[in-house]
């Protein structure tokens, strides 16, 4: 089976995120770069797939050359070899472009199916996988928690409010994978040391036929506003200070 | 409870930037290796101790290993982790290919350690030992003993140990009475009392392997009649099938802390059916044990610096939540309280704190540093690391040991009444990061080791050695006027050292023995702050490159914080070996002089 794995290099979920001064982005500076969580779920699956049915695991990746280390994370998890499309135009694209590119480097490898993180958690924008099932015109199944394929059928399982979907889809197909998937395996010493062997594409948007089109632009980039200070109620009246709480909490806080 | 543990950028700093350990893949050996490969084993390192090793702390410290029905059990969590570290190649990581292992650097293979002593000291533990176990087999056994046992130790099924003690010889290994009786079946009968034998039984494996000292008989008197044997608990027959080898549990001590690994008493052959399986030459037992144990001491003071962290990071994190009094300078009571961490006490033991974690640190890695650099070289560079690895490491393993004590306690300290409570970790890691003086190998025997030994080894070639390897970092230093006082005062500091080893190689010149070693102890006290000290200024020189290199932002937070650490070593601890010099100098006696009578009231 062919199978393909997509996945993002994304900060860290402890690196101290902070706002360029002018808004355009963060600082990248002093930040450590890991493998979107939810990219994780979709990487194992994919070498689970693999390994119930054969066949191979190719990783696909979008990022400037640091993102080369995720790709060989992936590839010392256990997959194949691996396509980064390293592509200043690229780099911190939209959902549409970036599931474009994703198109345009899948279409040119065979697939059977194919493993995305339900979102990736710098952006949150959970659109890549399902605009790049459309864009390859194949069904996607998306925030899934349970998989099971037989011959050329996908039985999933959805979870929704209060109960859980059970979707059936034919191969090929987009899975977007969510946590409770699977456990993620770690990197091997061993297959950390094969993964430096492993192939690597790096590829640019017009090795894959792409021009970039991006359907929306980040405008500003903001901290959340800091949270204001305390108040403390001075006074030797405990009768005048619980009015002033009850004062402040109607007219200020507005919670009662 | 606080999350961090360890600092990533510390130990890459380390590895990278101080100790440059990609230099080394330009030797065959390593060749197959890159930063990429050592930072990708690092990132793994962290990530299996942040989601396996650091969530069962406290439930490790709290449900003890019991003994049930003659045998004992450990937290669920260990088979599991066992698999994780075998099938994660942890165990045969710095093994030669032929054996399976990855011929990782120690370097790397340490520093993944430390991590993972931090995380859960307990923990790391059975793994670490499986290791240096095999390490034992893979030196010194038959092709037979490495096809039999090796391959189930990696995979982290089969627990090794080191049984060394018994109820009579601890220290003095010299009086071990286990006996070993030859047959004509390719194997001895084994029989005597093991204590104090770390993780020699638990059910978080299929078999413990272990590695046992123990006198044939008529074998010489003393350690000139010590050799060692395999021991399986579970002996495999021919057909491969696992038969009990008479190797029964005796009991389990209950300890102080490090509670979620057993320490183990056993009883060897109660019914004469005991089988060990002689590993090397007879009576040569000793000299290959100590090629385990010295791994095992750098483990052990890697252990140490790893508690202290993670003790370290809880009580800074305490100190920047925690809000009580206010500045001196300021008077007016209405105001908010600051945080703890404004005031300069508490920033003097936090900097303690980190001065003993990174100076540690930084030792134990220049230590795997000349280990793996001996594997790589040959003649007088061989014999150059190899001399000097041998002679620093009862100060690597003493110094982190007995700091770090000092260290976690300050820790607690900063937590006031709460660090004395088991609603916040310092008391764990008060209690755990205890057994380091003691275990391979107590503080007075590795001052002993020191000063009665490796200081005169090879007519001393070990000991200047090191002289010129600390004042060669001394000189480099020149090259920075900011670091000139420091260097100066490491110069001092040197000499002073040399005064102190001359006045005591005197007074062994006259014959007294006794008085020559009495406090050998506070020389290894002396020799380890220097050595600190020595390791802080390495550190010193590479940042003062870094900042001309113009480092902005985290990163000249991160260099600048260490440079306030590096001068609080030399301003605050270094002097103190002043205090050493002259207790040394005198040559008291007082402890001799002073007997048993005389502490009878």
């Amino acid at each position: 089976m062919n199978i393909v794995a997509c996945v993002k290099q994304v900060p860290d979920t402890e690196a101290l995120i902070k706002v360029k001064a002018d808004g355009s982005g963060i600082e990248e500076g002093g930040i450590k770069w890991v493998m979107s969580p939810y990219d994780e779920f979709g990487v194992e699956e994919a070498l689970k797939t693999k390994e119930k049915f054969g066949g191979e695991v190719t990783i696909v990746s979008i990022g400037p050359a640091r993102t080369m280390e995720t790709v060989r994370t992936a590839l010392a998890m256990g997959a194949e070899k691996g396509i980064h499309i390293d592509d200043p135009a690229l780099y911190n694209a939209d959902a549409y472009a970036t599931a474009s590119a994703l198109a345009a480097a899948i279409k040119g490898i065979p697939h059977d199916i194919i493993f995305c993180g339900m979102r990736a958690i710098d952006d949150d924008s959970g659109q890549v996988g399902s605009i790049l099932a459309e864009l390859l015109g194949l069904p996607s199944v998306t925030v899934i928690t349970k998989l099971d394929i037989e011959g050329s059928t996908a039985k999933a399982i959805k979870p929704i409010e209060g109960a859980q979907l059970l979707i059936e889809t034919s191969l090929p197909c987009v899975i977007t994978a969510q946590k409770g998937l699977n456990e993620p395996r770690y990197a091997s010493l061993p297959g950390i040391m094969k993964a430096k062997k492993k192939p690597v594409e790096v590829k640019k948007a017009a090795d894959l036929g792409l021009t970039v089109e991006q359907k929306s632009t980040v405008a500003k980039m903001s901290p959340p506003p800091a949270r204001p200070p305390g108040k403390i109620i001075q006074g030797d009246d405990p009768a005048a200070k619980a009015a002033e709480v009850i004062r402040l909490l109607r007219e200020e806080a507005k919670v009662i | 409870m606080a999350e961090k543990f360890i600092s990533e950028r510390n130990l890459k700093f380390l590895l990278h930037e101080v100790f440059r350990i990609e230099e080394l893949t330009r030797y065959p050996y390593y060749e197959d290796h890159s930063k990429e490969i050592f930072d990708m084993i690092l990132d793994t390192a962290l990530k299996v101790s942040k989601d396996k090793l650091f969530p069962i702390l406290e439930e490790m410290d709290t449900d003890q290993p019991e003994f049930i029905d003659g045998h004992v059990t450990v937290h669920p969590n260990v088979r599991d982790l066992m698999n994780e570290f075998g099938e994660g190649g942890w165990i045969n990581a710095n093994f030669s290919y032929d054996l399976g292992g990855q011929q990782l650097p120690l370097a790397v293979v340490l520093a993944s350690r430390f991590v993972f002593f931090a995380a859960n000291y307990s923990a790391s533990v059975y793994p670490s030992l499986a290791s240096g176990a095999a390490r034992l087999i893979a030196s010194f056994g038959t092709d037979d003993m490495k096809d039999l046992y090796l391959p189930n130790m990696f995979a982290g099924t089969w627990q090794g140990t080191m049984a060394l003690t018994e109820p009579q010889a601890g220290s003095s290994l010299a009086d071990i009475t286990t006996t070993a009786e030859p047959t004509d079946g390719g194997y001895y009968t084994m029989r005597g009392q093991k204590i104090f034998i770390s993780a020699a039984d638990h059910d978080g494996v299929d078999n413990i392997v272990h590695l046992m000292l123990a006198k044939i008989k008529g074998a010489p008197a003393g350690v000139k009649g010590i050799s060692l044997f395999v021991v399986p608990r579970e002996r495999i027959e021919a057909s491969g099938e696992l038969v009990f080898n008479d190797v029964h549990v005796a009991g389990i001590y209950h300890k102080l802390g490090y509670r979620g690994a057993p320490i183990v008493q056993l009883s060897v052959g109660e019914n004469n059916e005991c089988r060990g399986y002689l590993v090397g030459e007879p009576n040569k037992g000793l000299s290959y044990m100590f090629q385990m144990m010295n791994e095992q001491r750098i483990d052990v003071g890697l252990g140490a610096a790893g508690i202290a962290s993670a003790a370290y990071y809880a009580a800074l994190e305490y100190t920047k939540e925690r809000p009580q009094g206010r500045r001196m300078t300021e008077k007016d009571p209405t105001l908010p309280q600051v945080f703890i961490i404004e005031h300069a006490d508490i920033k003097r033991m936090l900097l303690f704190q980190r001065a003993v974690v990174e100076g540690s640190l930084s030792l134990l890695l220049q230590c795997a540093t000349y280990a793996d650099y001996e594997k790589v070289m040959d003649g007088e560079d061989k014999e150059k690391y190899s001399f000097l690895l041998d002679l620093l490491t009862p100060v690597a393993k003493s110094y982190p040991s007995e700091m770090g004590i000092l260290s976690v306690s300050q820790g607690l300290q900063c937590l006031g009444g709460y660090g004395y409570c088991d609603e916040f970790p310092l008391q764990q890691y008060y209690r755990d990061v205890r057994i380091h003086p003691i275990h391979e190998g107590t503080t007075g025997i590795h001052g002993i080791t020191l000063l009665g030994r490796n200081i005169s080894l090879n007519g001393g070639k070990a000991y200047r050695l090191y002289l010129d390897e600390v004042t060669a970092t001394a000189n480099d230093a020149r090259e920075f006027p900011e670091l000139a006082e420091q260097a100066n005062e490491l110069r001092d500091a040197l000499d002073t050292l040399q005064d102190v080893t001359a006045t005591l190689l005197e007074v062994r010149k006259k014959g007294n023995a006794e008085l020559f070693t009495a406090d050998a102890t506070l020389y290894l006290e002396l020799f380890g702050i220097i050595s600190i000290a020595w390791q802080w200024l390495k550190q010193a020189i590479i940042i003062r490159k870094a900042l001309q290199d113009d480092a902005t932002g985290h990163d000249a937070d991160f260099y600048n914080g260490k440079l306030t650490t590096f001068r609080y070593f030399f301003d605050y601890e270094l002097p103190k070996i002043e205090g050493l010099a002259k207790t040394l100098k005198k040559h008291s006696g007082v402890t001799i002089a002073m007997n048993e009578p005389l502490f009878s009231d």
